[in-house]
């Protein structure tokens, strides 16, 4: 009886605790969504209101209109993806590779991958613009392509050998036996299994270059070719803030991430457990 | 357990030259060349454009008798090991209720899952907004609880600022420790505990003996990334308060990018990009020798 009610007691503490600090996530998420669809006058009102009264899209409307962000969208969207097929092709070599040979200088490479995460990117940000503008390649996407997969490259193949980790190598060589090429036992035997291991990195490497700034906003500058978080802290460092478009921006370029966590969250964790066993 | 390919059985051979290639490549090209180049620079007092002169290690031993670096580099400091604790605390009890079997639980993982996915300049927009004095939310709440009588300038006071960063910043990035946390559990095989729970061994007992033994290798590494991730902090901390009040809040990527891109002192800001790595690489190699491996 008693560690019937132990047990109880304990399980409305974790009920408690947990939906506290849920709150403590959702409420600043639900106060952008609301601040939003306000107007801007709602936005200044000394005491803030939960519910936009009216509810008004006219932020969103600006979002296309006044400030096209939809092309920034595009911008960050086109980058992202192509940073992401980069990295995962290139990674996905290395982890096998790494996996499944042994060479002169392999401990040297693991050891650099986790290095390079100490790399600071406000150092590296000087050395890329020089090295990018010589060639003519500054304010292009390409640039920022190269830029996201280079800064993402190492960590993706850090994760993605222990995922490989995980694949025996009994597979590789009864394939070897009936005479299979290393291409053929990658691409057809190991890589489908580490398809969960790939779908982590992938959103990884996507949540990564939509979330940058700072080489973003140093290595392009024309309008037209800006990314999302570039246009948004743009927008907040005009002289008079509008509350309610800004976060209207800001959940309109959240939401695309969200939904697709959402709808992969269990590829999403699957992955991230199979690459963090061991580090 | 997950079986791991044992070392002895891997093939000596070329092909994994093949395979590597590409990576390594790339790595050379644009992570190791720009770091070098940057170490060149650092050499310069540059504004990379017409002035190129050779100053050797001065920006080196300036920066060790200079107030601003070493006050920037302290504050850093400081901010990593509150931020990193705060992602630690959190993540580590989340992961381990999220690791137990109860009703709500997907919805709760996805729910905490969510900060990790608004990107940073969102977040540091929403918490400037939320904490704005005049019109914020923060001050609206407070002050109907009875808490406070006068709006707070939570990003506009000397004190305020920097623990407010912290707060916004624990909450930005508890998730991936959390995730990463809850990723070793799940390799804890169960039978474990079971064997435990049967000898009469107690809850703390557990958890000391059984869950931080096994998550030490994953708590090892999550440490260390997290630490050097944050020790390089920038966006968040540049959109909210660009380092202010006065000093309040000048990490040092902060005071880096302005010594290159506002002073246009590239040399200076070079050299101080350099010895921020170095004291990653520190940070990383003091972690490494305090948390030892077993295996």
């Amino acid at each position: 009886m008693t560690t019937k009610t132990a047990r109880l007691t304990g399980s409305i503490i974790r009920y408690v605790l947990l939906t506290l600090l849920a709150l403590m996530i959702i409420i600043p998420i639900l106060w952008m969504l609301s601040t939003s669809f306000k107007t801007e006058p709602q936005t200044y009102e000394p005491k803030p209101s939960w519910l936009p009264d009216p509810f008004s899209l006219v932020a969103y409307q600006k979002f296309f209109s006044t400030y096209s962000f939809g092309r920034m969208l595009i911008n960050s969207l086109v980058t992202c993806l192509a940073s992401v097929v980069i990295c995962l092709v290139f990674s996905c070599l290395a982890g096998y590779g790494l996996t499944r040979f042994r060479f002169k200088g392999k401990k040297q490479i693991l050891s650099f991958l986790l290095l390079s995460q100490m790399f600071p990117s406000v150092m590296l940000v000087v050395p890329f613009y020089a090295m990018l503008s010589k060639i003519h390649l500054t304010n292009t996407l390409f640039s920022l392509i190269v830029v996201y997969s280079a800064t993402n490259v190492a960590f993706s193949t850090w994760l993605l050998v222990s995922y490989f980790k995980t694949i025996p190598l009994e597979l590789d060589e009864a394939a070897r036996v009936d005479g299979a090429t290393h291409f053929r036992i990658f691409y057809n035997i190991v890589l489908p299994l580490v398809l969960p291991g790939i779908a982590a990195v992938a959103m990884f490497v996507l949540f990564n270059g939509w979330n940058e700034y700072m080489y973003s906003s140093v290595l392009v500058s024309s309008d037209r070719l800006k990314t999302i978080t570039v246009g948004i802290i743009a927008l907040n460092s005009q002289y008079q803030i509008k509350w309610n478009d800004l976060m209207a921006a800001s959940a309109f370029s959240s939401i695309p991430l969200v939904v697709l966590f959402v709808c992969f969250q269990k590829y999403f964790i699957a992955g991230m457990t199979g690459g963090a066993v061991k580090g | 357990m997950r079986r791991l390919t044992s070392q002895k059985k891997l093939e000596n051979q070329r092909p994994g030259y093949a395979f590597v290639a590409p990576v390594v490549i790339m790595m050379a090209g644009l992570l190791v060349y720009p770091m070098l180049y940057g170490l060149y620079i650092s050499f310069f007092n540059t504004n990379l454009v017409s002035r190129w002169n050779f100053v050797g290690l001065k920006y080196y031993i300036e920066a060790f008798t200079d107030p601003e670096f070493y006050s920037s580099v302290l504050l850093t400091l400081e901010f990593m090991v509150l931020v990193v604790a705060g992602h630690f605390i959190i993540g580590f009890y989340l992961a381990t209720q999220l690791n137990k079997a109860f009703r709500g639980r997907i919805g709760y993982r996805i729910i905490f899952m969510l900060p990790w996915f608004f990107p940073e300049a969102v977040v540091a927009l929403l918490f400037t907004w939320i904490l704005n004095p005049m019109y914020g939310i923060m001050n609206s709440i407070l002050n109907s609880l009875g808490l406070i009588s006068t709006n707070v300038s939570w990003l506009g006071s000397q004190e305020l600022a920097f623990p407010t960063v912290v707060a916004v910043c624990i909450w930005k990035g508890f998730p991936l420790v959390m995730t990463m946390i809850l990723a070793g559990l799940q390799t804890i095989p169960s039978e474990l505990y079971e064997a435990a729970e049967i000898d009469g061994v107690g809850k703390f007992a557990q958890l000391r003996y059984i869950t931080i033994p096994s998550l030490k290798p994953i708590l090892k590494t999550v440490l260390i990334l997290d630490c050097v991730w944050w020790f390089k902090q920038y966006t968040l901390v540049y959109t909210m308060t660009a380092g202010g009040p006065g000093t309040a809040t000048s990490l040092i990527s902060l005071s880096v990018y302005g010594t290159a891109f506002n002073d246009l002192r590239f040399g200076k800001g070079a050299a101080w990009g350099i010895l921020v790595f170095f004291i990653c690489y520190l940070i990383n190699i003091l972690l490494k020798a305090v948390i030892k491996d077993d295996d």
